[in-house]
């Protein structure tokens, strides 16, 4: 899918977005921001920044308390009930601790991301239609671990764990993936590996990701849109081959140390 | 730096304590009319007993199978009944995955009322409703299970890892789905070795039921007790010991293996 910049439709758009959570702190506030079909965007900013909460508003796990959301024309209801289930159907989620149930197999889980499609009774029984498994097979066969179908997914390496989220992800057939921090209990090999496996899947089916980073090189290089956080703001949001050392400093409040990076940042 | 004087002993209140039990122990011992004396005087009725009891009655060993079997049929329907509808009990009564509030505070009391109420209490209940028979045993026992099954199994279920519900929520899953596909997956294990144990607990029940008249190994114990036949009732308690043994047995390994 090419999307050329200008002509491309809002998939999502915050409108004075902000979320206080019920012990009144503040976790987002006077958020305004629209994110075009097929984009792939990193969040940063530092620790208690709001970038958990932004991604969690998106899809509703977190309500907000001021402004909206729209994802693809549909505002996030606030409520639980039918609409919310069906816009989360259309948005795939991946975890930093991969959320897989550790005793069932591979397929199992990643069968998880169609509970959206199919009666209650069969989901809960593990009686998936074969279209349902088909489409979980090819979701696994995108992220090259389909011969591990059959493996309970506890006996998987963290890298392969987290492929499965993403095939659980890709599973619903989503127009948006919002990832969570999902390398960061990777190591730095894998993470690469991970960001390139979410960088490729964006171009092939040109679905929107947005990625919550807290390494910098990470965000300068996959992030070809990077939004930076501070204290539930948007104080930074530019190109990820443009960001420089100075944009970190004012999105962090600080000098980016070394914890701030995968790798030594290159002297 | 001086050292600290030991802190005064208690002795005035370990006396009243000890006082207390023992004033306690006396007139309960009085309420029920126990005394030694009448314990030795009676040591001669029992010896006579233990001698018209020896040596166990083999030959009767055949007969007990009948009745064995509706022991076990009727704690296997209580255990199977009770561990069903322990399942949406347990869940509703799970403080992270109840639905509601009220939904919540309803349930937790139904179960505390299950549990205060013992098994022969519903087994007399059952039998005014239906008559006393191996129905209103299996009825009881599956009241009993649902009350220990969801009390342990609630337990486990408010301990659960929520963020994996939470994933399935995500993915645009029902309640139901969370639950069943998110929650129950992390403790089916735990459920498994709740519905051994239950069954456990059922097969001693179901023979103390069979005294009351529910039919099976306890009913026929008690007929036999009734007509004196002592030595077949030494049978009936030996071949109970090992059965109950051997299920015990059977049941813990299982569970072991499901830890
Ligand atoms: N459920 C909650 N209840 C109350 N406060 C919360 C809750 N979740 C987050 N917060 C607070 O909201 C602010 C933003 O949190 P958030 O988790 O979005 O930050 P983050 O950028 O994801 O941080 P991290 O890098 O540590 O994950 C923080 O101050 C946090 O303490
Ligand atoms: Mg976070």
């Amino acid at each position: 899918m090419t999307d050329k910049p200008g002509t491309s439709e809002a998939m999502i758009r915050f409108r004075g977005a902000g979320v206080t959570y019920p012990n009144g702190v503040v976790g987002l506030e006077g958020i305004d921001l629209t994110i075009q079909r097929g984009e792939f965007v990193v969040i940063v900013g530092s620790s208690g920044a709001g970038k958990s909460t932004l991604l969690r508003s998106i899809n509703g796990l977190t309500p907000l308390t001021a402004g909206e959301i729209e994802v693809a024309g549909v505002a996030v209801p606030r409520r639980q009930g039918r609409e919310l289930r069906r816009l989360r159907a259309r948005i795939g989620m991946v975890f930093q601790d991969f959320r897989l149930v550790r005793r069932l197999s591979v397929l199992s889980n990643v069968l998880i991301g169609r509970v959206a499609y199919v009666p209650t009774w069969r989901s809960v029984l593990n009686l998936w239609p074969r279209a349902e498994v088909e489409l979980a097979m090819s979701a696994l066969e995108r992220v090259g671990i389909v011969d591990k179908a059959y493996v309970r997914a506890g006996q998987l390496s963290g890298g392969q764990q987290q492929r499965v989220g993403i095939a659980r992800a890709l599973a619903q057939a989503p127009e948006v993936i919002l990832a969570d921090e999902p390398v960061a209990s990777l190591d730095p090999v894998t993470s690469h590996q991970v960001m390139e496996d979410l960088l490729r899947i964006n171009r092939e089916l040109g679905i929107t990701t947005i990625v919550n980073l807290h390494f910098l090189d990470l965000a300068r290089r996959y992030g070809q849109r990077i939004i930076g956080l501070q204290q539930g703001k948007v104080v930074y949001d530019g190109s990820g081959s443009e960001v420089t050392d100075e944009d970190f400093r004012r999105i962090y409040g600080r000098r980016p140390g070394e914890d701030d990076f995968l790798q030594e940042p290159a002297a | 730096m001086s050292r600290p004087a030991p802190p005064p002993r208690q002795l005035g209140l370990t006396l009243g304590v000890i006082a207390v039990l023992a004033t306690m122990t006396l007139w309960s011992a009085h309420g029920i009319g126990f005394s030694v004396s009448e314990l030795v005087c009676n040591a001669a009725g029992g010896s006579r007993l233990l001698r018209e009891s020896w040596p166990p009655d083999f030959a009767f060993l055949p007969r007990l199978i009948g009745p064995f079997l509706e022991t076990l049929h009727i704690a296997l329907i209580g255990t199977v009944v009770g561990a069903i509808i322990a399942i949406p009990v347990a869940v509703l009564a799970a403080r992270p995955v109840s639905p509601n509030w009220l939904t919540w505070i309803i349930d937790r009391n139904f179960m505390n009322i299950l549990r205060t109420l013992p098994d022969l209490f519903w087994a007399m209940l059952f039998a005014t409703a239906v008559g006393f028979g191996p129905l209103a045993g299996a009825l009881a026992l599956s009241v009993f299970s649902v009350a220990v099954i969801s009390k342990l199994f609630s337990e486990s279920v408010e301990a659960i890892d929520m963020h994996l519900p939470e994933a399935v929520r995500a993915c645009g899953g029902s309640w139901l789905q969370m639950v069943g596909l998110g929650a129950l997956p992390q403790v089916w294990p735990q459920y498994a070795a709740y519905v051994m144990y239950s069954f456990e607990l059922n097969v001693r029940g179901s023979m103390v039921l069979g005294l009351v008249g529910a039919g099976g190994i306890g009913m026929i114990l008690e007929t036999q007790r009734a007509n004196f036949e002592y030595e077949r009732v030494t049978m009936i308690i030996l071949s109970v010991l090992v059965v109950v043994l051997l299920i015990e047995q059977v049941s813990a390994s299982v569970r072991r293996r499901l830890a």
